[in-house]
């Protein structure tokens, strides 16, 4: 660990914590994945910067997020729509930027999705658990202290090789907007949905409710039931799942949703779309579009292709 | 008698669910969840292996392997099961319990609703060797096997705020611990200082699906 800090929290925001590309295969403790909510953004910020794409970060959500860097470096903020501001000066998302000892970064709120990253050239030092450093906040796993970072907050640089900033061309960013479209195919449970269910889920939007977090995002809109009372025994729940309890209300599971559950498993988002539930922000519209089969398959190829060969090992 | 069949389905675009057809605890069926979970655990191209109570989800990289071929690996671990009697053994680890007062709130409750005295549902819910079936919903969270029938006895309807970590409850037949603080529905009769997750520990898991456990009151 460096002796100086790099970086110090001057406000932490609505919910700022270290991520990197999560801890997968341990779901059967109990252990999400968690990681980077929106893997793509994250990916890209520290692409620019120079790191590999799965070099800790910040992921901050909403906005709110200040901080003093200590040291010159070279840092780039992906995701969320957020104003980012540099010394007071307006800074273009998805391009690194040398920044000085001193420097003072702010994120505005959100205008259009949910996460914002803040990737630094080296990366950032933080907490191992089982391969990750990923903040995991329900059982303090990871990050800094496995907490959401507050004022006072030191960080210290991860000393990583990087190499020398990059871009990324204009046309390959992600274009957010206050209306997401998931791709989804039918969870174990989705004929056991009402026939009126089973159309709503994929002809009406949802809105997600102030209930939306890193563990899941309850919607609101047409009910979405069962035709009998689903007398489930507890089993085992992915993230990208839409949940289906009986108040009608479902819940979308994400990065660091419940590994078991006990509602009807109504959709699953497509694995080359799950990036994109990071970005549900509360008050945003979410649309389900029926994902046919074998369609699948070819999307996350596709998307795949196009995104590892800009940046290397990359993968939905 | 041999064990229903389980069915194979679909799991949106990248994964799959086995799933046997039974209402309740099945000893048997469990056993077999746990057997498939080992055999599929032999595959590097599985991201997550999820044994359940009665089901088994299994999620790849649908980059790596088609759903063809996943469904055919899944079909003949299947198969393959219904030759499978070796009872899994699984260490044993007992769980000291501090039952009713404020460590079990609900056990009054419970004794009046089931018409049990406190003391006769300690004793039943003490008095058999319980599986763990099932990790999770959060690091810690031990779901277990079937309780006494006298003691069954669904969630409250409306969930506490805040349960506190190492307490023991009862959900319809189950009975499971919470590894940590967290909200829950379950009927709460004792708690244990045991520590069934401590991210700090060598061995951060107390115990691990597979392995038995036996409470001791305290």
């Amino acid at each position: 660990m460096s002796v100086k800090p790099l970086i110090t929290i001057l406000n932490g925001g609505t919910q700022t914590t270290v991520q990197d590309s999560g801890r997968p295969g341990y779901r059967h403790l109990g252990i999400p994945r968690s990681g980077a909510a929106d893997r793509l953004s994250y990916a890209i910020a520290n692409h620019l910067v120079g790191n590999d794409w799965d070099t800790p970060a910040l992921e901050c959500a909403l906005g709110g997020l200040h901080l003093r860097f200590e040291q010159d470096t070279t840092i780039a903020v992906s995701g969320a729509q957020m104003w980012a501001q540099i010394q007071g000066m307006n800074l273009d998302l998805n391009r690194a930027i040398d920044v000085e000892a001193g420097d003072i970064l702010t994120l505005s709120y959100a205008r259009a999705g949910c996460r914002g990253y803040v990737a630094v050239a080296g990366g950032l030092a933080a907490q191992e658990f089982m391969g990750s450093v990923s903040t995991y906040l329900p059982a303090g796993l990871g990050g800094i202290e496995g907490r959401a970072l507050k004022v006072g907050d030191k960080i210290a640089s991860a000393d990583l090789p990087y190499a020398a900033s990059r871009t990324i061309p204009r046309g390959y960013i992600p274009f957010l907007s206050s209306h997401a479209v998931l791709r989804a195919r039918s969870g174990p449970e989705f004929d056991k949905l009402s026939a009126e269910s089973r159309r709503y889920l994929f002809t009406t939007p949802f809105i997600a409710t102030p209930a939306t977090d890193r563990m899941g995002a309850r919607l609101r809109g047409d009910r979405i039931v069962t035709d009998d009372p689903l007398q489930m025994t507890s089993g085992p729940l992915l993230p990208g799942t839409l949940q289906c309890p009986p108040d009608g209300q479902p819940i979308l599971a994400l990065a660091d949703g419940h590994c078991t559950g006990g509602y009807a498993r109504g959709l699953h988002v497509i694995q080359a779309d799950q990036w994109l539930l990071g970005q549900i922000a509360p008050g945003m519209q979410i649309s389900f579009r029926r994902c046919l089969d074998g369609e699948a398959p070819d999307i996350l190829q596709t998307r795949n292709a196009i995104w590892g060969a800009l940046i290397p090992g990359f993968r939905f | 008698m041999s064990p229903p069949q389980p069915s194979l389905r679909r799991y949106g675009d990248n994964a799959v669910l086995v799933e046997w057809d039974v209402t309740g605890f099945d000893a048997v069926v469990s056993e077999q969840v746990h057997a498939l979970a080992a055999e599929l655990r032999k595959e590097v191209f599985f991201t997550e292996i999820m044994p359940g109570y009665d089901s088994l989800v299994a999620s790849f990289d649908l980059a790596s392997i088609d759903e063809v071929a996943i469904h055919q690996r899944v079909g003949r671990a299947i198969a393959e099961l219904s030759a499978f009697d070796a009872e899994l053994s699984g260490r044993l680890v007992d769980i000291p319990v501090h039952y009713g007062g404020e460590n079990g709130p609900d056990l009054e409750a419970l004794s009046k609703a089931t018409g049990k005295s406190p003391k006769e549902i300690i004793a039943f819910h003490s008095s058999r060797e319980y599986r763990v079936c099932m990790m999770g919903f959060i690091p810690g969270f031990t779901f277990l096997s079937e309780v006494d029938p006298a003691l069954h006895h669904p969630r409250h309807a409306t969930p506490r705020a805040m349960v506190p970590a190492g307490s023991v409850g009862i959900a319809n037949w189950q009975t499971g611990i919470y590894g940590l603080e967290s909200p829950g529905g379950w009927q709460i009769i004792g708690r244990t200082d045991s520590v069934m997750f401590d991210p700090n520990r060598d061995e951060p898991f107390l115990v691990s699906a597979g392995d038995r456990i036996r409470f001791v009151p305290q």
